[in-house]
């Protein structure tokens, strides 16, 4: 039965759930490193955070997952509960305008000289590679024969079947555009022209698109299920689901490929520890370990080279995949996601 | 003192945590939201001109409300029958149609959301059984447009309803509408003169729950939606976490809570809400 006291003591249990869940201020805490969750945040830890714990006799706590605002409010409380925090790449230049992340510091980060230019800014590192890619329902397309490149992927004649795209404009921006025939070193800067054109090439495929995702799990699910025959989709959780027999196709071609960047809260107590651990991941040995992890890949092109030829085939930075793939600007996909916003807005609404 | 006065002073007493309570839990974090929609660069008011003069976001706004307002009246609809039937049955029974009513209170938004989005797919099981049955040539559609989105939000927001209203029914004096009987009225104009009347505080309350917790709905639009499904909710989730402008969020925040009192005190005029609401 249904009881007032019973109703009295949910809620008590709720309020002390909550008083539980209040920081302990001033208290010293281990380190803490945050990010997304799932199979990112399984890899990180076993690859990076456990090794280096062990290594140098430290306490790392994980957790999860990532909230840009949570970061942003709790350096501007001067409360900062997290060390070292894993963002997406948009979020360093949003951190550095905003003045809330810590620049690197790279007396300490030194393995940053051996990584590719594109994964080293002044505010954050990327340790970890993914990409957007474009996956599809065997049954739609069988025998592998599916969207070998955005322009396949606007092509519904042939290539029938209800499409999936991410809700926000980032890599519809860049999809489109290439869709549209532009070459990948025309993809940026981001004019206003070149937005308006996106957002045209996007209206074309509107009436084709069935879902617009919003959470990285969405793609696998509805591409599993036949909801969907063909979709936009995080690589990590595309392979993930491969691991678990579903009955989906992918291609790297054409992919979108983008990296998980570390970034380290302004005002942490453990600054220097951070700045230590950023340099650990991104070192040979810790970069080594995601070869056989398998779902996110190397940032580090030495540690990417040793691949097996099966592991190759998953790695987004593997020579014979990165020929294909648009790396994204962030610091540019930062600019036409707030400016262009609205406009965005309007082309879904309408 | 006069035996009144010291009433009064007494309720003021006890009042006194409660309004504390308010003050810092509630009205402090207001009163900060509101600065924080004031600070901008650009001018104090700047992010209200920018919400209100932009087609798009008026649009956004007035969507909500919309969805909000069907929401609302499809689960009343819902729920008063389904009260009238809780008022009629006895021990067991009650006690099993009174759990369905409330145990979906104990899942979590998210779950029943992806539950949903199992249940309608174009190869999920009620497509299924209508296939089988022969209902039906080819799959429905039964996903992501506003159909599954208003089944997600009143499934979740129907106890809500359900609840004020057998509250308001179980308070109904059953010799009034036996003494209705008695006087010759046919059962239709005895539900319309009498018991309708005698229960509309309760169905009051239940619309004013479900409305202005259907205005804050955030997960299941963005996860059951179409593409235009976009919410205020989910507008200033977008700005507080993707833009990272907090004044917007701040000005999109306000102008709900404005047109959330404009609404509540123009339905002040017609039915008496303080009556509806307070507990007696």
């Amino acid at each position: 039965m249904i009881t007032r006291r019973g109703l009295m003591q949910s809620a008590g249990a709720l309020s002390l759930a909550a008083g539980l869940g209040m920081p302990a201020f001033g208290q010293a805490r281990p380190f803490t490193f945050v990010s997304w969750g799932g199979a990112l945040s399984a890899l990180e830890k076993e690859a990076f955070m456990d090794p280096y714990a062990k290594k140098f006799g430290i306490e790392i706590v994980n957790t999860s997952p990532t909230n840009n605002a949570k970061l942003k409010a709790m350096v501007e409380a001067k409360a900062v509960e997290w060390d070292l925090v894993d963002v997406g790449g948009r979020t360093i230049f949003q951190g550095r305008d905003q003045d809330f992340i810590e620049p690197i510091d790279y007396n300490i980060v030194t393995n940053a000289k051996n990584l590719d230019k594109g994964w080293v800014t002044s505010h954050g590192v990327f340790t970890a590679t993914g990409a957007t890619i474009i996956a599809w329902n065997d049954k739609a397309y069988p025998g592998g024969k599916g969207p070998q490149s955005w322009k396949d992927f606007w092509d519904v004649k042939n290539f029938p079947g209800a499409r999936g795209l991410y809700k926000l404009f980032y890599y519809n921006y860049e999809a489109a555009l290439l869709a549209a025939g532009l070459k990948r070193e025309e993809i940026y800067p981001a004019t206003d022209e070149k937005v308006k054109q996106a957002i045209a090439k996007c209206q074309e495929i509107k009436p084709h698109v069935k879902v617009w995702w919003t959470a990285g799990a969405q793609p696998p699910q509805l591409l599993s299920s036949g909801e969907l025959a063909v979709s936009s989709a995080w690589s990590g959780r595309i392979l993930d689901a491969l691991k678990e027999k579903a009955p989906i196709g992918y291609t790297y071609k054409d992919g979108i490929a983008w990296g998980n960047a570390y970034v380290v809260p302004k005002g942490t107590p453990h600054k220097e520890t951070a700045m230590k651990v950023l340099n650990y991941a991104i070192g040979e040995e810790a970069q080594d370990r995601l070869l056989a992890i398998g779902t996110y890949g190397p940032v580090l092109a030495s540690s990417a080279a040793k691949a097996t030829p099966e592991q190759a085939a998953k790695l987004v930075m593997h020579p014979s995949n990165a020929k294909d793939m648009l790396i994204i600007n962030d610091e540019q996909a930062g600019l036409y996601m707030t400016k262009h916003e609205e406009a965005w807005s309007k082309f879904q609404l309408g | 003192m006069s035996l009144t006065a010291r009433g009064h002073l007494a309720t003021a007493l006890l009042l006194l945590p409660a309004l504390l309570f308010i003050a810092v839990w509630f009205v402090t974090p207001l009163a900060q939201l509101f600065q924080l929609s004031v600070s901008d660069k650009a001018g104090p008011f700047a992010p209200y001109a920018q919400l209100l003069g932009s087609e798009v976001y008026r649009r956004v706004f007035v969507n909500t409300l919309w969805l909000a307002l069907t929401v609302t009246a499809i689960s009343i609809l819902l729920a008063y029958p389904t009260a009238y039937v809780l008022t009629r049955l006895k021990g067991w029974w009650w006690t099993l149609a009174f759990y369905c009513v409330l145990f979906p209170f104990w899942i979590s938004v998210l779950i029943r959301t992806f539950a949903w989005m199992l249940l309608l797919e174009k190869n999920g099981p009620i497509n299924r059984v209508l296939l089988e049955l022969g209902a039906i040539d080819r799959p429905l559609e039964l996903l992501f447009n506003a159909g599954s989105v208003h089944i997600g939000m009143v499934h979740v927001l129907l106890p809500y309803a359900v609840l004020p209203i057998y509250a308001a029914m179980i308070r109904v004096d059953h010799r009034l509408l036996l003494a209705s009987d008695g006087l010759g009225a046919a059962p239709l104009m005895t539900f319309l003169r009498i018991y309708l009347p005698l229960t509309m505080p309760g169905v009051t309350a239940a619309a004013v729950f479900v409305f202005l917790l259907a205005l804050g709905f955030f997960i299941t639009p963005a996860l059951l939606g179409g593409v235009s499904a976009i919410t205020v909710a989910m507008l200033i989730e977008q700005l507080v976490n993707e833009r990272l402008v907090w004044s917007l969020a701040g000005a999109a925040s306000f102008i709900l809570l404005a047109v959330i009192f404009a609404l509540l005190a123009l339905a002040a005029r017609f039915v008496p809400l303080g009556q509806a609401l307070v507990a007696r």
